[in-house]
């Protein structure tokens, strides 16, 4: 982030933040989203394309982008890098078999230098489900502490079916964020 | 004659083509019957001017070239390119004066002199490149050390997963051909587990009662029937399978030649998909319906036919699936009397 950009967000009044939501298909992001913003979950068709949700959550105004998790669109992901103030890596817990997939997608999403600035937030979803591995253990596998010097990140198990760990995930992220960006305040 | 010594080739080369340009002038002349004698001078001295600074430049080049395998060659090589350069202007400038072939001399010369320009910098830049590439091998070293290092990183995540499996035998069904499996979860305890079906050959599963998420992963000309799926059903690389299922949503990957028997709340999804087929659900057993409303799966959206093709986004229909013709579809399936066996595994 320029210093440009910055200053650009400081003065601006309504204070955004711009989060990205990717991951694996089946993982649960649109869910999260329609979750966090208490609305109907029961009835969510595997995203085709991406959909953008305006939040307001504390002071600041949190434009959530969810981009589908298939395979064939995985490449689009990179048209929605720039500006990312926070990333939020969904994982399915129990898909146990995908996981060095998902490992795999994760390490090539971090070297992207557009989103080098932004904080990681790692959703271990389907906590609900028996026999989903625990944050610990997703963390363990998707070998998250090679970026303990390089970035701010976290683990947060969750379940987006029953809404638990959601808030504490997003408030970690906002908190981090806006400590980097309205660090003027 | 006290250049001679300084530059016997040129000017012994000079001399011929002189001599030659001479006699293409005097041809020349002499076929042009009415050739005007200024043009003639005006023809002549451009041409003597030409020969005279192109045995310059040609020297300038060959001396700037000798000197590239002495020392400061690349300096050397940088005066030989722009000396050749010099002698292609010249070149250029004037061949609308030069006769034929001293044209053709002259670029055979400029195409000599570039090639002996290229050699002396293939001969120079090997050692620049060289050690250029040794940087990069230098660099790409190290990562190519974190590759081999980090296999010893990389066991340890594949570690847990048979761990896993240890862990939840009654979790799904693996690794069996021609086996008949019948589960009836709501007996079980793990009500809130998922299940897996995986690397099965001409099975028939047989699931009663709900289950979280379904996986379904390499199976070949099984027939699948579930219950209800409160949440995803993901299926990857079937083929010659039949699956009757209900859940939230379903989404369908590298399946070949397979027909879905589908309840489902959202638009399945196929990837990566030929010769799939879908049709409405068939399953029955005892207590079904209550298995389907308490998983909000009792209404029938019709979403079985709305299915989304990620490798088709025209308009039209894809080629990659259709929907199972109404008289070769299947009868419902009541299996209410497929109880649990102990010697199935």
């Amino acid at each position: 982030m320029g210093l440009l950009s910055i200053i650009r967000k400081i003065k601006r009044k309504e204070k955004e933040m711009r989060i990205l939501m990717v991951g694996l298909d089946n993982s649960g992001k649109t869910t999260i989203v329609l979750k966090i913003n208490g609305e109907d979950t029961s009835v969510i068709s595997p995203t085709l394309g991406f959909n953008i949700k305006t939040i307001k959550y504390h002071k600041y105004s949190l434009n959530i982008w969810d981009v589908g998790g298939q395979k064939t669109i995985r490449s689009y992901w990179r048209n929605y890098f720039e500006q990312t103030d926070g990333l939020v890596w969904v994982v399915d817990s129990s898909d146990i078999r995908r996981l060095d997939d998902c490992r795999a997608e994760l390490h090539n999403l971090l070297k992207e230098e557009r989103l080098a600035g932004a904080s990681l937030l790692v959703f271990a979803n389907k906590q609900d489900i028996q026999g989903a591995l625990k944050p610990a253990e997703i963390a363990k596998v998707l070998n998250l502490e090679v970026m303990n010097s390089s970035r701010h990140w976290k683990i947060v198990g969750c379940s987006a079916y029953t809404g638990e760990g959601l808030l504490e995930g997003f408030d970690w992220l906002v908190q981090d964020v806006a400590s980097r960006i309205y660090v003027l305040d | 004659m006290e250049p001679e010594p300084d530059q016997p080739k040129v000017a012994a080369g000079g001399g011929h083509r002189k001599h030659l340009a001479m006699l293409e002038r005097l041809s020349k002349r002499s076929s042009s019957s009415a050739g005007a004698p200024p043009s003639d001078s005006s023809d002549a001295s451009p041409v003597e001017a030409f020969l005279s600074r192109f045995a310059g430049a040609k020297l300038a080049a060959e001396s700037a070239l000798s000197a590239c395998r002495s020392d400061d060659a690349t300096a050397s090589l940088a005066a030989a390119a722009a000396a050749i350069d010099n002698i292609d202007r010249l070149i250029a400038e004037a061949s609308h004066a030069l006769p034929p072939y001293e044209l053709r001399a002259a670029l055979a010369t400029a195409a000599d002199l570039r090639a002996a320009h290229r050699v002396a910098a293939s001969e120079l830049r090997p050692k620049k490149s060289f050690s250029f590439r040794n940087k990069s091998r230098n660099l790409k070293n190290p990562p190519q050390d974190h590759v081999t290092a980090s296999p010893p990183q990389q066991p340890p995540p594949e570690q847990p997963k048979p761990s896993l499996d240890a862990i939840l035998p009654g979790f799904g069904f693996r690794g069996k051909n021609g086996a008949t499996f019948v589960k009836d979860l709501r007996v079980s305890n793990d009500k809130d587990g998922d299940f897996t079906l995986a690397d099965l050959v001409s099975c028939e599963v047989y699931l009663k009662g709900k289950c979280r998420a379904l996986y379904i992963h390499k199976l070949r000309d099984c027939r699948v029937f579930v219950g209800a799926v409160l949440g995803s059903v993901l299926i990857e690389d079937v083929q010659g399978c039949i699956f009757v299922m209900a859940a939230h949503q379903i989404r369908i990957h590298e399946a070949r030649v397979t027909d879905f028997y589908l309840r489902v709340r959202s638009r399945p999804i196929i990837e990566d998909c030929s010769g799939v087929r879908f049709a409405p659900y068939v399953l029955n057993y005892e207590g079904i319906e209550e298995d389907l409303k308490d998983s909000g799966l009792q209404e029938e959206t019709g979403n079985w036919a709305n299915v989304d093709d990620f490798k088709w986004l025209k308009a039209m229909q894809s080629p990659n699936w259709c929907l199972v013709p109404e008289e070769e579809r299947l009868q419902t399936v009541n299996i209410s009397e497929f109880h649990e066996q102990e010697d199935d595994s």
